[in-house]
């Protein structure tokens, strides 16, 4: 281990881990299907560990999966020697696989055993980032904001709900497929949102979430899986994603859309959003298209102030009608304020702020604060930014609120 | 999509007895849950309760009773939707008051009235 180019190793060991975790648990877990699946998990561990001490910078294997592969699967038949093993035959597509290390298919299919109908919505992220985006358990938790106990007992309890019901076995057919589709969507959609929110991680930005989220879409697409909502949805991300450099000032500080340095926003991304969101036009209208029509009239406003708001708030309109959200319907009461209608915006917010869970929700009272601040009412302002600073812990977001109340005469 | 009510219990002589502060960070993780159900397309309705109530019956109102008497009550309510029993289960094993270990949620289908 004192190998001064042992980093060469762990970057390599890495990369396989990333692009190989979930198809090894997979593949295994399908063709071993007696061996319970924290125990294949165990032996998939076990042999990037093996791949960690066996490997050296000069004596990397050739196909670095395939080493791995060959590792899980002799440790596999270890496990079951002295049993009665009719499985131990390994057929003709496991020699193929172990070329590859993998299916080349299996992300996808894992991706829509992952959207299983009896899991909560949480849980389907978690598993996902955990066996087809293979970040490890330490990786999911800071990005989810969650401890790593807590992810752990999250996959203790599905991991018994795989092995009674083989869900990450089973192969949906195309039917369910596309049944499955909107929960994927659902999937792809709430991890980049965890990537974009600043209350997760360390960073204002976790770009890598949201860079699995857009690979994921793309994954779809490329698979030709997808329908019109897939486009509005990867356009919707991608119009998001290009705009992140410009989210965070000099020091790192969080910064308002009216704040933000536009020469900043990726246009190639914003050029190819464009022709995704042109494909979506041809469906239904979903709360992606309503989403991804918003985003596009942001990237494209020359500035601030020359933005589109009458129309975004009408879009915020016609997606609460679509489903009623007191979160969305925030959005709106902002869109409505900076569209000039601002004593219907403030009646909006002051009406959420009676709904009891919503009278401490942070953006909720950042947003009056600011638009109080905005309007010259300094006593109303510094009250809601006073309770939007007790109302988080995120030092971004305790900088950003202390910003605003600085500038309170 | 189906419709689930999930009833938040917890102590209320505990409750009752948090400050303020604490009381309200108790409500931001609350929240937190809630705008996490909203975001996934679940989210109906959700509002906590006071500590108050009375029973009613035929020819009786308690007040307190049984209420203060129960080591776990009702404390609020959140409606969702779900595609299925057990999704609306793994969605309530999300509430922070579990995690905690100050609360117990119970999950009820909204009973669908056939014509047929």
């Amino acid at each position: 281990m004192n190998d001064p180019r042992g980093h060469i190793v762990r970057d390599r060991v890495d990369d396989v881990y990333k692009s190989h975790y979930g198809k090894l648990v997979a593949t295994l877990f399908s063709h071993y299907p007696d061996i319970p699946l924290e125990t294949i998990e165990d032996i998939v561990q076990d042999s990037f560990a093996a791949a960690m001490t066996g490997w050296t910078a000069d004596t990397l294997p050739a196909n670095p999966a395939g080493w791995v592969f060959t590792v899980c699967r002799n440790k596999a038949i270890n496990k079951l020697k002295g049993e009665k093993n009719r499985w131990l035959q390994l057929d003709e597509e496991m020699d193929k696989e172990e070329n590859e290390g993998g299916n080349a298919d299996l992300p996808v299919k894992l991706l829509f055993a992952c959207a299983h109908p009896d899991l909560s919505p949480k849980i389907q992220v978690v598993i996902t980032l955990k066996y087809v985006a293979n970040l490890r358990v330490d990786a999911i938790a800071g990005a989810l904001g969650m401890t790593a106990d807590a992810v752990e007992k999250m996959l203790f309890r599905v991991r018994k709900k795989i092995r009674e019901e083989g869900i990450l076995l089973t192969d949906p057919d195309p039917s369910l497929g596309a049944s499955r589709l909107p929960t994927v969507h659902k999937i792809i959609y709430l991890i980049f949102n965890e990537g974009y929110k600043p209350s997760s991680g360390d960073e204002a930005v976790n770009e890598d979430l949201c860079e699995e989220a857009l690979l994921l879409a793309k994954e779809l697409i490329d698979h030709r899986l997808g329908d019109t909502d897939t486009a509005a949805l990867y356009a919707l991300m991608l119009f998001n994603a290009a705009r992140f450099r410009s989210r965070t000032g000099a020091s790192g500080e969080l910064l308002d859309l009216d704040q933000q340095d536009r020469s900043l926003w990726d246009q190639p991304m914003i050029a190819l959003a464009c022709d995704f969101f042109r494909d979506a036009r041809e469906g239904a209208m979903s709360p992606y298209h309503y989403e991804a029509a918003i985003a596009w009239l942001h990237c494209t406003a020359p500035s601030f102030a020359a933005t589109d708001w009458a129309t975004i708030g009408d879009l915020y309109l016609r997606m609460l009608r679509m489903n009623p959200n007191p979160f969305v319907e925030l959005n709106y009461a902002i869109a409505l304020y900076f569209a000039g209608k601002k004593s219907k915006a403030f009646e909006l917010m002051n009406g959420l702020l009676r709904q009891s869970f919503l009278s401490q929700y942070f953006l909720l009272n950042a947003a009056l604060g600011k638009c109080y601040l905005l309007d010259g009412d300094y006593d109303r302002a510094k009250t809601f930014l006073t309770r939007a600073l007790e109302q988080t812990g995120n030092p971004r977001e305790i900088a950003f609120i202390r910003s605003l109340m600085e500038k309170i005469p | 999509m189906e419709k689930f009510l999930l009833l938040v219990r917890e102590d209320l002589k505990r409750r009752a007895k948090l400050t303020p502060a604490e009381f309200d960070h108790q409500t931001q993780l609350m929240t937190q849950w809630v705008e996490s159900m909203a975001r996934s397309g679940n989210y109906l309705q959700a509002e906590p309760l006071t500590n108050d109530g009375r029973y009613v019956g035929r020819e009786y109102v308690v007040s307190d009773g049984p209420f203060i008497e129960a080591k776990e009550s009702i404390s609020g309510y959140i409606l969702i939707t779900a595609e299925s029993f057990d999704q609306a289960v793994s969605i309530a094993q999300g509430c922070p008051l579990i995690a905690n270990g100050v609360g117990v949620v119970e999950v009820r289908p909204i009973l669908i009235m056939s014509n047929e």
